[in-house]
């Protein structure tokens, strides 16, 4: 009880829920003893944490605080010590506090009066000099920790498209978006998520272009997370999405820059989480999902034949194996007669009934996909020779499934690649198997209210306001041009009516190619 | 206001659509064949008449009372006492004809494609997933209805276009050869499937504004009538005099259906049609149902008593009739009068209470 009132004051209560030692709210103190001993009892029992004591020019006593690891000790020695050590007699005539800020050849500097200041600096890989007989410290921007390398993205690969993805490193993350979109209007909010992790989360948007009652609405959700830590954006994404129980993502995670690019020139607000290269783009459609950031890159009409390619495998992924069931068990007479007859002669060493054999090979398909995915890529090859030859050869001939079986499953299998996001394929993957059972039990009915079913759930389902299936349903004919199709570009006026309704045009029109144009 | 959601005025055509042709589809030409023979095609035509005076009745209430449904505006008109009951005689309509769609729905999924499976089972099955729509709300049965209603369309189309080399013009004729008797006879029944858009009264308060209800209305009357006429020429020209013979003239049409060996048995097809089409049909009566009962027993929230409804109108569909015979032939004697009650001359008196009144408040000013 007292825990939750604390939790409504907001952040200060916050911070004083966590640290019981009332002192150091207060401002730093003038003599530097005291601030050390008040800076390592803070730091008690951590190793990493350098206090390094020295004098500024031989005369005025200085602390310089920083962690291990995370801060530039090169530029440290090179534009913080040694001008300060080095300082000359006519100097010292200067207050300490201009003296150091006179001489410290650092570009990010900022006062510090607090020892949550203070702390917060270091920890953010800033060193802090204190000096003495100043009550004013002075945080230096030179953080520098290991970071991996910008990398082409693993789980969104093209084959035309920028090949960098995001990283672990928030600044870097942010610098590949600032050069994307130099414009000012490129707007970076940070706000920080984790009681213990104090993980710094970036809002970004563009200015202009994103609604404010949507920026208003994912500031909230963000500021109402009270977690000890902030793992990974997965962790965000469930606290802040409209429908927590829905097995479909309402939430975009991505690594490319150029995709977060476009969502925000399309009204989107973006999140970007420190510690992982997967951002979070609200609000989506389902049919975003089911596109691919190549889409835009390639050749219009190949585009919207991927479109409608994927739209069927989709509808193969969930519905393949339960219509197999449902025609084999109830309804034989619509198979045409030559199929049935070899569908029934390779079913005929079959133990199983249809729904059995069918559950069988989609769990033992899940299980080897997903240990694939989590074997280290030497073993996870071995893996699926295994898998191959077991499901493929020896289950036939040893007539545990049949042969049709194995096709239905493998095409079930491939179909469910084609979805462009892990997330929502993981959704009709999931959603494949209470679709077994009802086509096991009601047949091609059964098929039919599973997908009533799905379709009003989807109906039900909104993404930070937006319906889920925008712009189907609700219909708004205009922006079919980029969902059943994928008009050129020069046709692609306006904006997506949900997200971008403050700036409905992004180009002006007639910009169709047309060089005969204006000769003779 | 109970419902919170806004409708667009295309979204309650297509909501409406599906309401009348689901179940006309089907059964259609087998009613109107029987007494309008070779003109049953002209019969939808007469019937829409209906549809189209339906309409323009709910409209003009609406106008009236813009924020109101049905049974709330009956309330005012007729009083407190007299208009809830009024409200309670319209609801029992409601939950008894949409019992009878779902048995209609349930005896057909049996009859064709699941014999062995218990009635009851499909029935609910069916019910429970329209329950889940209602408790959506409008919006969500709206936008569900905007993914189903083209596949509804684009499938039957598809039956259509297969259909067209089997047909045979020469069943048309001749042409009013009894006089226009024959049709306007066959004309009875769909008009009272015609009549249930005063359905509309219980969407037209939830449309958004700048929405013209009264044309997406009449548009809506116009599509279902085309469709209709569709429909019965199909089966007519297919069948001829013995259209009447099947149940299901359409069903039995789309077994027809082969094409190169390989599109044969396309009834899947149909039932597809068929169990979207009813999915919205009884969505839409179950939702006028639970909104008008929640209004009628000022609820402030309709969603707890979702469920329960369904429950009902699981039993009243078993009670409906006791088999397929006699739920078509009630459906195609008793009915279209007992429908004629509620969903016209009520709407009917209560418009003209209503005219009334005004005028007579008006002599009074003056």
């Amino acid at each position: 009880m007292i825990w939750r009132n604390r939790r409504k004051k907001g952040k200060t209560g916050k911070q004083k829920a966590l640290k019981p030692s009332k002192q150091e709210q207060d401002t730093l103190f003038k003599h530097i003893t005291e601030n050390e001993d008040q800076l390592r009892m803070i730091y008690q029992d951590c190793s990493d944490v350098i206090f390094h004591a020295f004098t500024i020019g031989g005369n005025h006593q200085a602390l310089l605080l920083y962690i291990d690891g995370l801060s530039n000790t090169e530029e440290i020695d090179d534009s913080v010590l040694s001008p300060l050590m080095t300082a000359t007699e006519s100097d010292q005539e200067q207050q300490v506090d201009t003296l150091i800020k006179n001489k410290v050849a650092v570009t990010d500097t900022k006062e510090v009066h607090t020892f949550s200041d203070c702390v917060q600096a270091i920890s953010a890989g800033k060193p802090v000099i204190l000096a003495d007989k100043s009550s004013t410290g002075l945080s230096l921007g030179l953080s520098k920790w290991e970071k991996r390398a910008v990398e082409s993205p693993e789980a969104e690969k093209v084959v035309r498209g920028p090949r960098e993805g995001f990283v672990e490193t928030l600044s870097v993350n942010t610098s590949m978006l600032r050069r994307r979109i130099r414009s000012p209007k490129l707007k970076i909010q940070s706000i920080e998520v984790g009681r213990y992790t104090k993980t710094s989360v970036m809002i970004t948007y563009v200015e202009g272009l994103a609604d404010n009652t949507l920026i208003e609405e994912v500031t909230t959700r963000l500021n109402r997370i009270d977690i000890d830590g902030v793992l990974e954006s997965g962790v965000i994404e469930e606290f802040i999405e409209d429908d927590p129980y829905s097995p479909f993502p309402q939430v975009l995670a991505t690594e490319r820059p150029d995709i977060v690019t476009s969502s925000l020139l399309e009204g989107r607000v973006t999140i970007l989480v420190d510690g992982t290269p997967f951002s979070l783009v609200v609000p989506i459609t389902l049919y975003s999902l089911l596109q691919s950031n190549e889409d835009y890159y390639r050749r219009f009409l190949m585009s919207t034949a991927t479109r409608w390619l994927r739209y069927l495998f989709l509808v193969i992924a969930l519905l393949l194996p339960s219509l197999y069931v449902a025609l084999l068990t109830y309804h034989q007479e619509m198979i045409p007669t030559s199929l049935l007859i070899s569908m029934a002669a390779s079913r005929e060493q079959v133990p199983f009934p249809a729904l059995v054999e069918v559950l069988l090979m989609e769990v033992t398909f899940e299980a080897l996909r997903e240990a694939g995915v989590r074997l280290p890529k030497q073993v996870g090859s071995a893996v699926s020779i295994v898998g191959a030859l077991v499901i493929g050869e020896a289950a036939v001939s040893a007539g545990i499934v049949s042969a049709p079986m194995v096709i239905v499953v493998a095409i079930t299998g491939i179909a469910s690649f084609t979805i462009p996001r892990y997330s929502t394929a993981f959704a009709i993957r999931m959603l494949r198997f209470p679709m077994i059972l009802l086509a096991a039990t009601l047949g091609l009915l059964g098929i039919m209210l599973g997908v009533i079913t799905i379709i009003v759930h989807l109906a039900t389902l909104r993404s930070f306001g937006v319906p889920y299936l925008s712009p189907m349903a609700p219909m708004h004919f205009y922006e079919m041009k980029d969902t059943m199709i994928r008009a050129p570009w020069w046709k692609l006026n306006k904006r997506p009516r949900l997200t971008g309704k403050y700036n409905k045009y992004r180009q002006s029109s007639g910009q169709k190619p047309d060089p005969i144009r204006g000769e003779e | 206001m109970i419902e919170k959601g806004k409708i667009s005025g295309l979204q309650m055509a297509i909501l409406l659509y599906p309401t009348i042709v689901a179940t006309a589809e089907l059964v259609l030409p087998a009613i109107t064949g029987e007494v309008a023979k070779q003109d049953m095609w002209l019969s939808p035509i007469w019937a829409s008449f209906f549809g189209y005076l339906s309409v323009l009745i709910a409209y003009r209430l609406h106008s009236y009372y813009p924020k109101e449904t049905l049974l709330q505006y009956s309330e005012t008109i007729a009083g407190k006492i007299p208009g809830k009951l009024i409200g309670c005689g319209i609801l029992f309509f409601l939950l008894h004809t949409n019992g009878m769609n779902l048995r209609d729905f349930g005896e057909f999924v049996n009859g064709n494609f699941l014999e062995q499976t218990p009635l009851t089972v499909t029935i609910a099955s069916m019910a429970f997933v329209c329950a889940l729509a209602v408790r959506g709300g409008l919006e969500v049965m709206a936008r569900s209805s905007q993914i189903f209603v083209p596949v509804f369309i684009l499938l039957f189309m598809f039956i259509v276009v297969l259909l067209i080399p089997a047909l045979n013009p020469g069943n048309i004729a001749p042409v009013l050869g009894e006089g226009l008797t024959p049709s306007i006879k066959g004309a009875l029944v769909p008009t009272q499937w015609f009549n249930e858009l005063f359905l509309i009264s219980f969407l037209l308060p939830y449309l958004g504004e700048n929405e013209n209800g009264l044309k997406w209305g009449m548009i809506t009357t116009t599509l279902i009538m085309i469709t209709l006429v569709i429909t019965n020429l199909l089966a007519l020209l297919l069948f001829g005099d013995i259209t009447s013979s099947f149940t299901y003239p359409i069903m039995d049409a789309a077994r027809y259906i082969s094409v190169a060996d390989f599109l044969q048995h396309v009834e899947a097809v149909e039932m597809a049609i068929w169990v979207t089409g009813m999915f919205i049909k009884i969505s839409v009566f179950y939702y006028a149902a639970v909104i008008g009962l929640a209004q009628l027993l000022n609820l402030s929230d309709y969603r707890p008593i979702v469920f329960p409804i369904g429950l009902l109108l699981i039993s009243i569909s078993m009670w409906a009739a006791p088999n397929l015979q006699k739920l078509t032939h009630f459906s195609s004697t008793t009915w279209p009068f007992y429908a004629l009650l509620f969903q016209m001359i009520i709407p009917i008196l209560l418009l003209l209470a209503v005219i009334t009144r005004k005028k007579f408040s008006k002599t009074q000013l003056s």
